[in-house]
């Protein structure tokens, strides 16, 4: 062992003791797949945006006060807009690599949302929100919310007019909610619209509170996670108490380091070379002054086209009145991020599933949840085409008139469409042998009378892969052997092998060595692995047979 | 346990990590010692003094920005002969209209010249609104038909010849944004309006078009007279909307000017979906 | 790239044993170095002054050569198992449990022999925490009072263009629009009012508003009643506002009444009259407040 890292190594551990868990960290085991990436994408482009963030917090000045622009994009010169604008410009224009750092950090923010999303989607669908991890899918849901969160504000601050109209449905949006909203929106814009405190405000929401929040919670998701070891696909050989994949180190470390390099790259080659948010060509925000075709960025897309849809109703009476915007724009999210973040307990009242789940479900073997997933998602995707009804209607060239009502029609009938196709077609996949697998080669031959036969060879690449070996990272086995050998130290630990105990943050080696040692009886392995039962259970035949001789 | 980080120094090993090490290193302070460090200082955007400072115009005192000129009356017998050729069929001989097309007397050789010479008359299908098509006549024989129909009765705008160049742009932006961006949207690409009506883009339509459409409005665009735009203020929106046709990009390619809705499609499609790919290769599928 | 399949496939785990994969290392060598030259190359273009296009692109290698180099490495020339670690359960052990509920215990019993205490230091902290929000939440900005219920025009306001010049009666053609402030209020974003002018003759929106229009002005506030954002767009032909926003449509003619999108309310429309100098004014301020609704607004 190289000197050096050892004094180092001793320097610490004889402080903080970081030997023991740095060990147990090293040998972690994380399971390979190309959906596991999404959440890192998430993470890795979050980075990206505290990078290009930071930057663009030098050169930006949150500020309403107006002044005479006088810099070098001679479009503008000698109007009057508020510093806030002005800096973006001067950002855009004068700062070397400003541009290319702004640009980054929009595309950064569009697809740090979009990947949560997929990401949501595919713990949604694997079904890999299930106990244990309930907690972990409610901290990712209000991430979703701070992202969507930060996202519009961010996407304010310019001052432009299209994201100042933003703000002004914003001030609409708190106004309308019933009892507080006028009394709210006053306080947040520090009195009626626009005031001058908006965009300072917004400021610091984006650049502290909301960072601060995310940056927290994101280590909690992480934190987590990595407690609780990542779920797994079913597959030969991998159970609900095993972990199946590459090793933290090096393999792991390696790949994860180098996606994050990826993400940067992909974000700037965009930030390069694709324009977003041309503010120059927006003009400052001046009140009475619009433009058509105003949308927000993708992820506010489906509140805008709710907001669309949403008939001309409003609820008046006792001298009192709900406006309309509250219905698609404070109602309608309110209720879709408490369904979302309260989602695993809801499926369990339905499932009454109380068993832990390390294996992820695949989405045909669970129709009810696939169906009603796709159900929900066309929904919210029908609201996300209709906020550009009229980008829409001139592309093809319709009547606007013509595509709003169309919009509001599959608003209620594509879900239920959606949801049952994709429940007859799980329903389908899920009764068939080896679905999804792949198939050996089918032999066609002709007799000598001309007669075709068909013959499917039952040579499955699957029958050949279940011989590999699964390996024990030697390390951690000889780590093992030697605290297991040593019979006193079980004896200090003093714990009887019909209780164990388990923390794999390698805080108690010797209970957790213990208990391993103690064999069968110490795990509850539910009935129905992997998958586990319950009402969402459908599985193949023959899938169902191999797991069985697996056990 | 040393076996094997024997294993992992070995020489090549340690070259490989020495590059990814420089790499990094010399990345990132391209990217915060250089980016930040040369920035120019800030405030060199901005005046000291609140009052408006006037923009610098090159007018030239002899040229007034707005120079509305009849077709010369030589064209008249050429324009009949025309418009009773292509016009009459639905508007009459006289040009006083019919069940199916209006009276166009007392309008002016603006609006013929617009309808005319943009390829929107004449109509392809008259139950729809108008579109830019590629114009039937040249500039001789819009001007000759122009010149007949205005011949028929007074009335409305001769045609404008703009002082582009004297034209003040910062003031065109702040009129554009003001009169004209909540139908044609902010970037001029145009957009569809309510019951099958839609503004059109304003892309490859030349200067004395836009004066005309200004000063006449055509179909159900508002009219902008003398009390709302003066000729000058018609000249800097002229002005405006023509960089509007070939605007600065410096942010790379401009997915249209159509905003958000392009942006998302991309940020989704190319980049969440091209890092899936990576994705895909690094962390492959499940083995069976 | 057999060589390499085999490398990645391997099962074996003695890193030292790991000798295949020539060609790979001189791939992620190669990419390391190329990622190098694009560094360089940034470095030069910052100094020269910068270019977007040429940043983002060299940012892109120089990012990609490391990312895609390091994956290559840790998915090529390290040994891919499959490893396998055990799951512990993650519940505590009974021992565990009941070791710890009893030190709860301990704490709880004496804690909870003083009830009065908790309950007051209960009350002293939620009586703190509500009170320090009031002087928070106050100083945020004031409160609504009348404000969302009135706006600057009042009678005789003289009607302005947005450069401060007076509206007069010849100032609008048949089928024009314009964006119109009262006097002293220019860019006051609760006063913008639309002004078109549909025809010559006076214009009777609705009943009891016979005086409203004269020579066929009529002004309308800019604010939609759906989502407050400025109705600019005017259709002169068929004679209607349209806001940009959401695309509710509002029928001129017959006082800005909503005829399509989700705009639950007519736009207010405000009372003109002309001035003996052929300069228009307004009769009166807005009847009913403009703006999207709100809570205490009930049906007026």
């Amino acid at each position: 062992m190289d000197k050096r890292v050892e004094k180092t190594t001793d320097w610490l551990d004889e402080r903080l003791g970081i030997a023991k868990g740095a060990r147990s960290s090293l040998n972690k085991i994380f399971p390979d797949h190309w959906s596991f990436m999404l959440g890192e994408i998430a993470l890795y482009s979050f980075i990206v945006l505290l990078f290009t963030g930071v930057f663009l917090t030098l050169f930006y000045v949150p500020s309403s006060q107006p002044i005479i622009y006088h810099g070098s994009y001679a479009p503008l010169r000698g109007q009057t807009m508020s510093e806030a604008y002005a800096s973006t410009l001067h950002i855009s224009f004068s700062v070397r690599a400003g541009l290319v750092m702004r640009q980054m950090h929009h595309w950064a923010a569009n697809i740090f949302v979009a990947a949560i999303v997929v990401h949501l989607c595919r713990v949604f669908f694997t079904g890999s929100f299930r106990k244990p991890r309930e907690i972990n899918w409610i901290v990712g849901s209000i991430l979703l919310i701070l992202a969507i969160v930060n996202g519009f504000i961010g996407y304010s601050l310019p001052d432009d007019l299209i994201s100042g109209t933003g703000i002004r449905i914003a001030f609409s949006i708190v106004e309308s909610i019933p009892l507080v909203g006028s009394y709210l929106a006053f306080f947040l814009f520090g009195g009626n619209y626009p005031g001058n405190a908006i965009i300072p405000r917004f400021y610091t929401i984006h650049v502290l509170l909301v960072p601060a929040l995310i940056v927290v919670l994101l280590a909690a998701h992480l934190g987590i996670m990595y407690h609780q070891k990542h779920t797994q696909y079913p597959a030969p050989k991998r159970t609900n108490k095993n972990v199946v994949g590459s090793v933290l180190w090096p393999t792991y470390a390696l790949e994860a380091g180098g996606f994050f390099f990826i993400t940067a790259a992909v974000i700037a080659a965009l930030g390069g070379l694709v324009q977003i948010n041309p503010i120059w060509l927006y003009g400052p925000y001046i009140p009475y002054k619009v433009s058509y075709a105003v949308q927000p960025d993708w992820y506010m897309g489906w509140l805008d086209g709710a907001l669309r849809l949403m008939p001309s109703w409003e609820i008046v009476g006792f001298g009192h009145m709900i406006p309309n915007v509250f219905f698609p724009a404070v109602l309608l999210p309110g209720l879709t991020f408490t369904a979302l973040s309260l989602w695993p307990f809801i499926e369990k009242k339905i499932t009454k599933d109380d068993q832990v789940h390390n294996i992820c479900d695949r989405p045909r073997d669970n129709p009810w949840r696939t169906s009603l997933g796709v159900g929900i998602l066309t929904f919210y995707i029908v609201l996300f085409f209709a906020s550009s009804t009229d980008v829409l209607a001139n592309t093809f060239n319709t009547s606007l008139n013509f595509v709003l009502w169309t919009f509001r029609i599959l608003l209620i009938a594509l879900p239920p469409v959606a949801g049952y196709v994709t429940y007859m077609l799980t329903k389908e996949t899920a009764t068939v042998a080896d679905a999804g697998l792949r198939k050996g080669p089918v032999v066609i031959t002709r007799s000598e009378d001309g007669e075709y036969s068909t013959v499917v060879t039952d040579d499955d690449s699957s029958g050949a892969d279940v011989n590999f070996e699964l390996i024990e990272v030697p390390e951690e086995r000889e780590y093992r052997q030697v605290v297991e050998g040593n019979e006193t130290d079980r004896e200090l630990v003093g714990v009887s092998e019909s209780s164990p105990s388990g923390d794999n943050g390698g805080v108690s080696h010797k209970k957790a060595t213990a208990q391993r040692s103690g064999g069968s009886g110490i795990f509850r392995i539910p009935r129905n692995l992997p998958g586990g039962g319950g009402l969402f259970g459908g599985r193949g035949l023959k899938r169902q047979q191999r797991d069985a001789q697996e056990r | 346990m040393k076996a094997a980080l024997r294993g992992v120094k070995s020489s090549r090993a340690k070259a490989l990590g020495v590059s990814v090490f420089v790499s990094g290193v010399v990345g990132c302070a391209g990217l915060f010692a250089f980016g930040g460090g040369v920035a120019s200082a800030q405030s060199h955007y901005q005046s000291s003094s609140g009052k408006e400072v006037k923009s610098v115009t090159f007018t030239q005192p002899d040229r007034p920005p707005i120079v509305y000129q009849k077709p010369s009356s030589s064209l008249i017998p050429q324009g009949r002969t025309l418009f009773i050729e292509n016009c009459s069929t639905c508007h009459g001989i006289d040009a006083v209209g019919s069940s199916r097309a209006p009276n166009l007397q007392g309008l002016g050789a603006a609006t013929i010249d617009f309808w005319v010479y943009t390829g929107r008359m004449p109509l392809a299908d008259p139950t729809v609104q108008a579109i830019q098509k590629p114009r039937k006549f040249n500039r001789q024989q819009t001007l000759a038909i122009a010149a007949y129909v205005s011949s028929l009765a007074p009335g409305g705008p001769a045609i404008p010849s703009v002082n582009v160049a004297g034209a003040n742009i910062s003031q065109g932006e702040s009129l554009f944004s003001t009169n004209c961006a909540a139908c044609h949207t902010i970037t001029g690409v145009g957009d569809a309006l309510a019951n099958n009506v839609y503004a059109p883009s304003l892309y490859g339509v030349g200067a004395t078009q836009i004066a005309e459409a200004i000063r006449t409005g055509p179909g159900n665009m508002p009219r902008f007279g003398n009390g709302t735009l003066s000729n000058a203020q018609v000249a800097d929106v002229v002005k405006y909307v023509l960089y509007l046709q070939k605007p600065q990009d410096p942010g790379g390619i401009s997915l249209g000017h159509v905003g958000p809705v392009t942006e998302g499609f991309v940020g989704i499609l190319i980049g969440l979906g091209g890092l899936m790919l990576f994705g895909y290769w690094i962390g492959g599928r499940a083995q069976r | 790239m057999s060589e390499i399949e085999q490398t990645s496939r391997s099962s074996t785990y003695d890193y030292s044993s790991m000798t295949g994969g020539r060609t790979m290392e001189t791939f992620i060598g190669a990419l390391f170095g190329v990622s190098l030259l694009a560094t360089v190359g940034l470095g030069v273009t910052f100094w020269l002054g910068g270019q977007p296009q040429i940043e983002g692109a060299l940012l892109f290698v120089a990012l990609a050569g490391i990312g895609v180099g390091v994956v290559a490495w840790g998915k090529y020339l390290t040994p891919h198992g499959p490893f396998v670690q055990e799951r512990e359960e993650l519940k505590s052990s009974d021992v565990d449990r009941d070791a710890f509920y009893k030190s709860l215990e301990r704490g709880t019993k004496v804690l909870g022999r003083r009830s009065f205490l908790g309950k007051m230091l209960g009350v002293s902290l939620g009586a703190f925490g509500i009170l320090q929000l009031f002087p928070f939440l106050r100083s945020l900005g004031p409160v609504p009072g009348k404000s969302l219920y009135v706006t600057d025009w009042k009678n005789g306001s003289q009607v302005t263009k947005v450069d401060g010049s007076p509206v007069t009666v010849n100032d609008l053609e048949v089928g024009g629009a314009m964006t119109v402030f009262p006097e002293g209020f220019i860019g006051n974003a609760v006063d913008q009012v639309i002004l078109v002018r549909p025809s010559n003759f006076n214009l009777v929106t609705r009943p009891g508003r016979e005086t409203w229009g004269p020579q066929g002005y009529l002004a309308f506030s800019k604010v939609c009643t759906h989502a407050g954002c400025p109705v600019g767009l005017y259709q002169e032909l068929t004679q209607q506002l349209l806001c940009p926003c959401h695309q509710s449509l509002f029928d001129v003619l017959t006082g800005a009444t909503p005829v399509f999108g989700p705009a639950p309310r007519p736009l207010p429309q405000l009372p003109l009259s002309v001035d003996t100098n052929g300069v228009l004014r307004s009769q009166s301020g807005f009847n009913e407040p403009i703006g999207p609704g709100f809570w205490e607004r009930g049906n007026g």
